[in-house]
């Protein structure tokens, strides 16, 4: 059984050499019919377009030709089956998150719904400051925000790629209705070593990207801990993963 | 308007048509046809249907899969009643969202490929009830219905609307 598995695995792994060596030459790779491309991510390009009647996205993932295309394929269609599955889960949790149209498990590719007219948390932080306004209206948005991530993280759902780009703002902006999006690394675990690595890489995206809104952070996560049962471990490993980081050493 | 086509976006050569009728006394003798092939359509119950949205991703998902050779079921038709449930039993999606024979109402799913015309007429005449337009399916809905079918969470409805939670049950459930 695992030899003709492995060689029906060998023969699909060649077709998909031939395709994504095609792909990766046309540049933007895979326009679709009758939708525009948007963004082109790492991950994915992302589209939008109508779908079915209705404002959609497409996310279509990336080969990436330095990957063996077995594993490209695996790979590929893993993070497009994680991410249909993090999107219901989610919703189901009662936290935001695009409706799933239809999974395309040939091209890896998942028609979502649009949230038309939105903004990403980062574009609106970054506006709020370019207006002159101090970081303390940030404030709600940041528990907002904690709330949001203690509710995901006690669901056991780790995003695996929290960054302000990844959290949509539906209009109107004031009423600060959170939308989390782009799921393909996320996965499920109760451990708060991941919960906490994924606030580390909330924090770092944060203040990287947004300066001087250490206050605003501190809020966020201040609403968290407040807002998760669960909470306590997690912040802790968040402290030690902290000194866990680049050029962090305890040594001398 | 008396029925709804649309094209579909990925597979611009087909399209689907959906027909509906009220007043339907011959549910019974539809429900024969259907089993036998005999009928040009999927015969669905408008009461598990929430919108025209639904039968679309259904049947998006259903001309995919039979592109593909991947159909879990064996018909194009049956494949797409399949695809509106929110769980992976065959035969228990045909039984509650096809047609059963007290129905009074019914709804027909056509594909079709561009290229042929097809007869609507055809496959009207073959229904004993009143055609009524799309604007209808709302009052045919059986709410209570749907909602024990697809499960909504208390939580999920607060997010969103009872199709979004449909519909995300029923494109996602194949990687559950």
């Amino acid at each position: 059984m695992a030899a003709a598995g492995g060689a029906a695995a060998a023969a699909a792994a060649e077709e998909e050499e031939v395709a994504a060596v095609a792909a990766a030459e046309a540049a933007p790779p895979l326009p679709l019919p009758g939708l525009r491309l948007v963004q082109q991510g790492a991950e994915a390009c992302v589209y939008r377009g109508r779908f079915l009647g209705r404002d959609a996205v497409a996310k279509l993932r990336l080969p990436k030709r330095y990957r063996h295309p077995a594993l490209e394929e695996r790979l590929s269609r893993r993070r497009t089956a994680q991410e249909a599955r993090s999107l219901l889960r989610c919703r189901r949790a009662g936290i935001s998150a695009p409706v799933v149209y239809f999974v395309d498990y040939v091209t890896n590719s998942i028609y979502l719904e649009d949230i038309v007219d939105s903004v990403t948390v980062r574009d609106h932080i970054s506006s709020v400051q370019q207006s002159g306004n101090d970081a303390s209206s940030l404030l709600p948005l940041a528990e907002k925000l904690g709330e949001l991530l203690a509710r995901m993280h006690d669901e056991d759902l780790i995003h695996g790629d929290l960054t302000t780009c990844n959290i949509l703002l539906r209009p109107p902006v004031e009423k600060l209705d959170l939308v989390l999006i782009d799921f393909g690394l996320s996965f499920v675990s109760g451990l708060p070593e991941d919960k906490g690595v994924d606030l580390y890489v909330l924090e770092k995206a944060f203040l990287s990207t947004h300066p001087d809104t250490e206050t605003v952070f501190e809020t966020l996560l201040k609403t968290y801990a407040a807002s998760s049962k669960k909470s306590g471990p997690v912040i802790k490993k968040l402290d030690e993963v902290r000194l866990r980081g680049r050029k962090r050493s305890m040594v001398g | 308007m008396l029925h709804l086509t649309h094209q579909l976006e990925l597979f611009p050569d087909r399209s689907v048509t959906l027909l509906l009728f009220n007043d339907v006394k011959n549910a019974a003798a539809l429900r024969k046809k259907a089993m036998e092939g005999s009928i040009d359509g999927a015969l669905i119950n408008p009461a598990m249907i929430v919108d025209p949205f639904q039968i679309l991703v259904a049947a998006n998902k259903a001309v995919h899969l039979h592109k593909i050779g991947k159909m879990k079921t064996r018909t194009l038709y049956a494949e797409i009643i399949f695809n509106l449930s929110p769980n992976n039993n065959i035969s228990d999606a045909l039984k509650k969202f096809g047609i059963s024979d007290s129905d009074t109402a019914v709804l027909i799913v056509l594909v079709v490929d561009r290229e042929k015309t097809v007869n609507l007429e055809d496959v009207a005449s073959q229904v004993e009830g009143q055609q009524v337009s799309l604007d209808e399916l709302p009052q045919l809905t059986d709410i209570a219905k749907v909602k024990k079918m697809y499960k909504l969470t208390p939580q999920e409805e607060k997010i969103g609307t009872l199709l979004d939670g449909i519909i995300c049950r029923m494109s996602t459930k194949d990687v559950l």
